[in-house]
């Protein structure tokens, strides 16, 4: 069942402004916040074993904890690029709640010890920036940002940083290149952002609902939050449901939730007729369940892993048998032939073959052998790049070709879809 | 002082090195692209990719730090085959036209495909096809199709130019290299982007397709184009010199040179070379034997020296010889000869001080620091100034020039030549034809050795004393200064002699035994 903590009041009027927002006990948690020691907000956060929502799953308690301690100014980032296609959960975060965004941020900001803070905003959201931008206004006119917030000394400057349509900005070091100014490409590791990351300095980057749930943990205390999830996987998350189901939405179940549940009874299960043939369980860079695994998994960060794909963003595409895998697994390579930032020579050059050896059983100039190098090719991409897009890229291809081999046999030997029956190159004659 | 072992050898490294930089020290060979010892790590081009005994992913050297007892190899399976595949992926869409590209030779993508033996790239679907022949500046041309992207000329020009002009533009496999709009390539360093090129995508205008790289031999030598000195690889064959690479020197030059220097060796060959002594007398001109006229030279010496005394002899001196020769042209003069007459032709002195902040230096002679020791040795003082004073006085019989390898650095030579007009005799030593001899009723020209011909030691800006030794033989015939010294004293010389020892032992002995002159 949906279990509502972050969303609570999301479709309530006005909670998007300060005044409703504060209504429902807004900034509270700040003020809370604003009386602890930040070191003991930072081990709260440990303690409630949040983990980043952006898409690694990465401990956010302990990330914050790498900082190092020399003094020098810390950044902290909040990624609201939010580009991984099938994810839209962010972009509902900052329509319906900026001010619970801005609250984390400022909590956040006070735990790591941080005077400057901005959010990274994903291009196209020009609605959501609109936004965040009022209730940035309103923060500062309420003194919740700016000198002496709320009376505790602590001093705090946040700004909205927009981006321009690359993918690769939602990586945390191509964020950070492109607010730096430069062209959006992620930098080499190590070092890790948070020893030299915007501008040389410590910096923390998090994902827009992680940062919203520290005001969960500081409002319940860590061991409320974990009482929502599974051991490793705690607290609720939100799931950006798509493809075929009777309801997309964005939907908030506590994790370790059952996938097949997530369509069946918050998506309205699939349209009358269709068979679930796949899902896509996070985002477009984790590899494909076919259906069996489907009915099997669980949404958290363990079983996902366990069964070779990833939790990810928690992006849910669900696949039904009217659509042809070739035929997806084109669309995927185009967009990430198209968005990598071209720095690595496995991916720059990786993502432009795979999408060419899809494309060419598509056109009907496959070859059997293409579809062992889609698979190998994907394979070489893994592991051997800067960031991580290389292996989104070659995660998808790898486990299209070995779930679903038989399409893509289909159409080499036959020359069209198995499930359409047409293949493009006819369709053009 | 960690421990770690390279591909099963043990060996100790400083804190803080990486894995290639360890490579490099052992003298490993190790495939690589876009890492270069003068830049920033980019990390990109993954072709330096090495197996660490305990990691699951084989990991990059160049951007990997050692640490105590790390196993690395580069020759392990898995360490080959991710090579391997990262050459693949340079190779898909790469035109492999190497019999037609410039590099070919001298190419990185070449000797790894060679080694790996994909002569053919695994790509069927067709290669991105990107521009060709893009003109980037003065002297650079860039094919995008070539280029593999590992950026190293764009750190160049972000690094160590510190001009900007290049940048990576699109993205993925539609990047390429280019410059900004109205921005081209056009600083004194843009040739080292050249060097840099791991492949053959950026192509110099003044060497490309002027000789197969193979044809070529290279020797070192010292730059003469200012005073800093830059330690330059001569590639040469017999049709002369080709092109100047810089050689990696801390001390000097670190891994560049100017655009400037590069020039120098244009007034080298043959073509600009004086090839014979050459006589002119009331207008007319006979060739003969650079030796000969040495010898001519000091009969006419002899016989204006008993009539005149020793002080009718002048002699002009330029920045432009080595330590050596000058040495042995100061004993003739200062002992033997018994003259004080020696003046410092000084050049550009008003850019003299000129530093670019990089290496180009305003004073355009190999060896200012090396002449000015050897001057203050024997208490020689004069300039052009005195010189003109005695011309019109009347005081010199014959003047004995050693003119300037490089005349372009020499503005005034012309304007030099006219006040030389009235001295009844000058023998002018150069390696090249000089610029406007005709001006003169009356001049002998014996040809000498240039830098690339000899040996010897210059000093550079900053006092440091570096060896030429000889790269190739151009003007067979000409003589070294020690040799043209020791003619003009009458003694005789083994013409042939490719190292003159004698002007080492003079240098040594002038400077270090005889205490002053």
């Amino acid at each position: 069942m949906e279990v509502k903590h972050l969303t609570e009041h999301y479709d309530k009027d006005g909670y998007a402004t300060i005044k409703g927002y504060q209504k429902l006990g807004g900034y509270e948690n700040l003020k809370k916040a604003l009386k602890m020691k930040p070191l003991d907000i930072i081990n709260e956060v440990k303690a409630s074993g949040l983990r980043g929502r952006g898409g690694a799953g990465f401990p956010t308690g302990v990330k914050w904890g790498f900082l190092p301690n020399n003094g020098e100014p810390r950044y902290l980032l909040c990624n609201a690029d939010e580009g991984e296609p099938g994810t839209y959960k962010d972009r509902l975060m900052m329509e319906r709640a900026p001010h619970q965004l801005i609250e984390g941020m400022i909590i956040s900001a006070f735990a790591i010890g941080s005077p400057k803070s901005y959010i990274y905003i994903r291009g196209e959201y020009f609605y959501p920036k609109s936004i965040v931008e009022k209730a940035l206004r309103e923060a500062y006119d309420n003194g919740l940002l700016g000198k002496n917030i709320l009376g505790s000394g602590f001093n705090h400057d946040m700004d909205i940083y927009s981006g321009a349509g690359a993918y690769i900005c939602g990586e945390e070091t191509g964020m950070i290149s492109s607010l730096e100014g430069k062209k959006g490409q992620p930098k080499l590791k190590p070092p890790f952002p948070a020893i030299q990351g915007y501008l040389g300095k410590p910096t923390i980057v998090n994902n827009v609902e992680t940062l919203a749930a520290v005001t969960l943990v500081i409002r319940d205390g860590a061991a409320a939050f974990r009482k929502q999830g599974t051991e490793k996987s705690p607290g609720t998350k939100l799931f950006s449901l798509s493809g075929n189901v009777v309801k997309p939405g964005n939907y908030e179940v506590p994790l370790g939730y059952k996938l097949i549940d997530l369509i069946n009874i918050e998506g309205g299960g699939l349209k009358p007729g269709r068979k679930l043939k796949a899902v896509i369980p996070g985002g477009s860079s984790a590899k494909i369940l076919n259906k069996e695994e489907s009915e099997k998994a669980t949404l958290d960060y363990e079983c996902l892993a366990q069964m070779d794909t990833m939790l990810g963003s928690g992006a849910v595409i669900v696949i039904d048998d009217t659509n042809c895998m070739v035929d997806l697994l084109g669309v995927l390579m185009h967009f990430y032939h198209h968005e990598s930032c071209g720095q690595c020579t496995p991916c720059r050059e990786g993502t432009g073959w795979l999408e060419k050896l899809v494309n060419g059983i598509k056109s009907g100039q496959g070859k059997l052998q293409d579809i062992d190098l889609i698979e190998t090719v994907a394979r070489n991409m893994c592991g051997r790049t800067i960031c991580a897009l290389s292996d989104a890229a070659a995660f998808p291809a790898m486990s299209f070709v070995l779930k679903f081999r038989d399409e893509f046999e289909f159409f080499v030997r036959e020359g069209r879809s198995k499930i359409k029956g047409t293949s493009y190159a006819k369709m053009h004659h | 002082m960690p421990k770690c072992t390279i591909n099963g050898k043990e060996i100790e490294v400083k804190d803080g090195t990486t894995i290639m930089e360890a490579f490099y020290q052992k003298e490993v060979p190790i495939a690589h692209y876009c890492y270069h010892p003068g830049l920033s790590i980019a990390g990109v081009c993954r072709l330096c990719m090495v197996e660490i005994e305990g990691m699951p992913r084989t990991q990059i050297a160049c951007n990997t730090k050692i640490t105590e007892g790390m196993k690395i190899s580069n020759v392990s399976d898995k360490a080959k085959d991710s090579v391997k595949w990262a050459l693949d992926f340079h190779l898909i869409n790469h035109p492999l036209d190497c019999p037609i590209c410039d590099q070919a030779g001298e190419c990185g993508l070449q000797e790894q495909y060679m080694h790996f033996g994909k002569y053919e790239p695994e790509m069927g679907q067709g290669k991105v096809k990107k521009r060709k022949v893009v003109d980037l500046g003065e002297r650079v041309v860039l094919d995008t199709e070539r280029c593999i992207l590992c950026s190293r000329c764009v750190r160049f020009t972000d690094e160590v130019s510190k001009t900007n002009e290049l940048g990576i533009f699109n993205r993925g496999d539609r990047s390429e290299v280019g410059t900004f709009q109205d921005k081209p390539l056009n600083n004194n360093y843009s040739v080292n982007t050249v060097d840099i090129c791991p492949v053959g995508a950026l192509t110099a205008k003044d060497f490309r397709f002027k000789q197969r790289v193979w044809l070529l031999k290279n020797r070192e030598s010292i730059c003469t184009g200012c005073s800093t000195g830059c330690n330059v690889n001569v590639y040469f064959n017999k049709g002369g010199v080709y092109r100047l690479k810089p050689k990696y020197n801390s001390d000097v030059n670190g891994h560049w040179m100017c655009d400037k220097g590069r020039d120098t060796y244009k007034h080298l060959n043959v073509e600009a070379r004086l090839t014979k002594g050459k006589k002119t007398e009331e207008g007319k001109t006979t060739e003969c034997d650079a030796g000969e006229l040495a010898k001519q030279t000091a009969q006419l010496i002899e016989k204006i020296k008993k009539e005149g005394g020793g002080d009718s002899i002048g002699l002009i001196v330029t920045a432009q010889y080595s330590n050596e020769e000058y040495a042995a042209m100061f004993e003739l003069f200062k002992i033997k000869l018994g003259s004080n007459n020696v003046f410092y032709w000084i050049n550009n002195q008003k850019t003299f001080e000129a530093f670019d902040g990089l290496l180009y230096r305003g004073d355009k002679n190999p060896n200012t620091k090396g002449l000015l020791r050897a001057l203050s040795k024997c208490k020689f003082d004069q300039t052009w100034d005195k010189l003109e004073e005695k011309i019109k006085a009347k005081q010199l019989k014959i003047v004995v020039v050693l003119g300037p390898e490089n005349q372009e650095v020499y503005p005034d030579i012309s304007e030099k030549l006219k006040l030389l007009n009235s001295v009844d005799n000058v023998v002018w030593l150069t390696t090249n034809q000089v610029l406007g001899t005709e001006l003169l009723k009356s001049c002998w020209q014996i040809p000498v050795k240039s830098t690339i011909e000899k040996s010897g030691t210059y000093i550079n800006f900053k006092g440091l004393e570096q060896k030429i030794k000889p790269v190739t033989n151009i003007v067979s015939g000409a003589l070294t200064l020690t040799e043209a010294a020791a003619l003009f004293a009458g003694d005789e010389i083994p013409f042939d002699s490719k190292t003159p020892v004698k002007g080492e032992r003079v240098w040594n002995e002038f400077f270090h035994h005889r205490g002053d002159l």
